[in-house]
């Protein structure tokens, strides 16, 4: 309890719809905690309201029900201490690479000598030296999204959240970036909560994985990945143990899918 | 290896030199239509259509030769330029602010843009008498009317650009730690900037249009008044003579803003798409 970074307690959520009195119910009782130095994986379908929670724990969006605490800190305005990559990379265009890099440094107050050397550090860290001076839209679409990353970890977050981070990369660039997230993850000590809704994915990157439902969503489970790190993210199934730990997130999972999967087919019968 | 070093250069060099020789064969083409407009009307003078009616080429030439020889444009060159500027600047900076101001407060919003959209709606231009009685007929009527086309211009280029800037990039720039006087330096004013910029070469057209109108109404200095006695004594080059001017100013004008566009808006890509012009 008291190693909690981010701790969900009782979290619900509606939002207004659209052309109807009645609030659509999102989000509806969700608890967990993320611990120190731990890597949250959150699954779920689409629109159940992953993003939404992010949001929370960047102080963005106050919940309708339930608190959001951040090292036992009532979160009730924007949360400075966190760091976030959306899932477009949504570097700034009007400033290059290196500008952009520097801007959470630059608007906390730290002096020039001092956000040098962090930048020149933290583009070789995600292996963009060599191209400070270029504006976002020169860069290819893994490139932007390291330099996003490399624009959190540089004023070095108690916490790095991340919204699909990989979803819109080819399958090559997102392995490769998956690897070095695993490895920047390591070194750094980071406590990350990441949003996919890739299972594959959750489970070699994680070190548990919270599973959601359909809306409106409550927690179906959260399960402990214990595979040994550094893990295979190329082969995912050559780390010994992954085929349980998918199985254990799959068989949570397959519930929701197949209620996707009937409604159609019922529609298309006479 | 001396080879290797002369060919490897000679490509760079023959672009190099290539630009701008391409350069003046295109500007040569942009100029072509004009120069032949310019020998059709010469030719067509005094054939196809009485002189009185158009003039010349060659005759307004002379007569802006004698204009500025003389020295008797100069007070109504001064005149105009004045309003023109000051119209424009004062329309320009009332513009930004009121469409930022606007942009960033939804409250704000709320209750001034039914009178901002009302008030576009009037023809500025019929404003020019009331103008007249307001601020006589010197050069405040005119920076007047001049400041008012241009201020709604720039006021809703502004204010859409600030307007449409991402949530989410805003929310990033508050996460990274931005206050509210850094995320209108860092994020707003950037992200506004090609709407600015818009809006600025798009209002230079109508300053003119608000002091040529103000001084068409009633004035005692200025080219509007030039052209205005000009073709009151029909004198047809005259008029041509103050339209020429008038264009140069334009010309000058956008060339001006055109520079500030590439300094701003260096970081957007060549084909990358900004609002839309009109
Ligand atoms: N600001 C909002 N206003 C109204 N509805 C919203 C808002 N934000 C999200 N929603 C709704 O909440 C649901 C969950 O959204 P989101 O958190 O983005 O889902 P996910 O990231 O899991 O795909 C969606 O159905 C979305 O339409
Ligand atoms: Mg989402």
């Amino acid at each position: 309890m008291s190693d909690a970074v981010l701790a969900f307690e009782g979290i619900g959520q509606d939002f207004p719809a659209p052309g109807s009195q009645a609030p659509i119910r999102v989000l509806d009782g969700l608890s967990f905690e993320v611990a120190s130095g731990k890597f949250v994986a959150v699954i779920g379908p689409s629109g159940c309201g992953k993003s939404t929670l992010l949001q929370m724990a960047a102080g963005l969006l106050k919940p309708t029900r339930g608190t959001v605490r951040h090292r036992g800190r009532l979160i009730d305005a924007v949360n400075r201490e966190v760091g976030f990559v959306p899932q477009q990379a949504q570097l700034f265009p009007w400033k290059t690479l290196s500008e952009n890099v520097e801007l959470p440094l630059l608007l906390r107050g730290i002096a020039v000598a001092e956000r040098r050397q962090r930048v020149a550090e933290a583009l070789a860290s995600v292996g963009l030296s060599g191209f400070e001076d270029y504006y976002p839209s020169q860069l290819s679409g893994g490139m932007q999204k390291r330099g996003s990353i490399a624009r959190t970890l540089i004023y070095r977050p108690d916490v790095i959240l991340m919204d699909e981070p990989f979803g819109a990369l080819d399958a090559q660039t997102r392995m490769v970036m998956q690897h070095d997230l695993q490895t920047l993850a390591q070194d750094a000590g980071a406590t990350i909560l990441f949003v996919t809704h890739d299972i594959t994915e959750a489970v070699v990157l994680a070190d548990s994985v919270v599973i959601m439902g359909q809306r409106p969503s409550h927690l179906l489970a959260t399960i402990p990945i214990d595979l040994a790190r550094p893990r295979d993210v190329f082969e995912p199934f050559r780390n010994p143990g992954y085929e349980a730990a998918y199985d254990a997130v799959w068989s949570v999972f397959r519930s929701q899918i197949n209620i996707r999967h009937r409604a159609p087919a019922m529609e298309a019968t006479p | 290896m001396n080879d290797l070093v002369a060919t490897a250069e000679k490509p760079a060099d023959v672009t190099v030199s290539a630009k701008p020789r391409g350069d003046w064969a295109h500007r040569l083409l942009v100029l072509l239509p004009g120069i032949a407009l310019l020998a059709f009307w010469q030719w067509s003078s005094g054939r196809l259509i009485k002189e009185i009616y158009i003039s010349k080429p060659t005759a307004i030439a002379q007569r802006l030769f004698e204009l500025f020889a003389s020295g008797e444009i100069y007070p109504h060159l001064w005149t105009t330029g004045q309003e023109l500027v000051m119209g424009y600047g004062i329309g320009v900076a009332a513009g930004i602010l009121g469409g930022y101001a606007l942009g960033r407060s939804p409250r704000l919003a709320r209750i001034f843009e039914p009178y901002v959209m009302a008030f576009y709606g009037v023809p500025k231009i019929a404003l020019a008498p009331l103008f007249i009685i307001w601020f006589g007929i010197g050069v405040g009527s005119k920076v007047a009317l001049a400041s008012i086309m241009v201020f709604f211009l720039v006021f809703y280029n502004v204010y859409a650009g600030v307007r449409g800037v991402d949530r989410e990039v805003v929310n990033l720039a508050l996460v990274m730690g931005a206050n509210q006087r850094q995320l209108t330096y860092h994020v707003y004013l950037p992200a506004a900037a090609p709407y600015v910029i818009l809006g600025m070469r798009m209002a230079v057209p109508y300053a003119v249009i608000g002091v040529i109108v103000g001084e068409f109404t009633s004035s005692i200095q200025g080219l509007g008044l030039f052209i205005h006695e000009a073709s009151s004594t029909y004198d047809p080059a005259g008029v041509f003579a103050g339209i020429v001017i008038l264009l140069a100013f334009v010309v000058g004008a956008n060339a001006v803003t055109g520079r500030l566009e590439r300094r701003l808006l260096r970081w957007r890509k060549p084909s990358g798409q900004g609002p839309s012009d009109i």
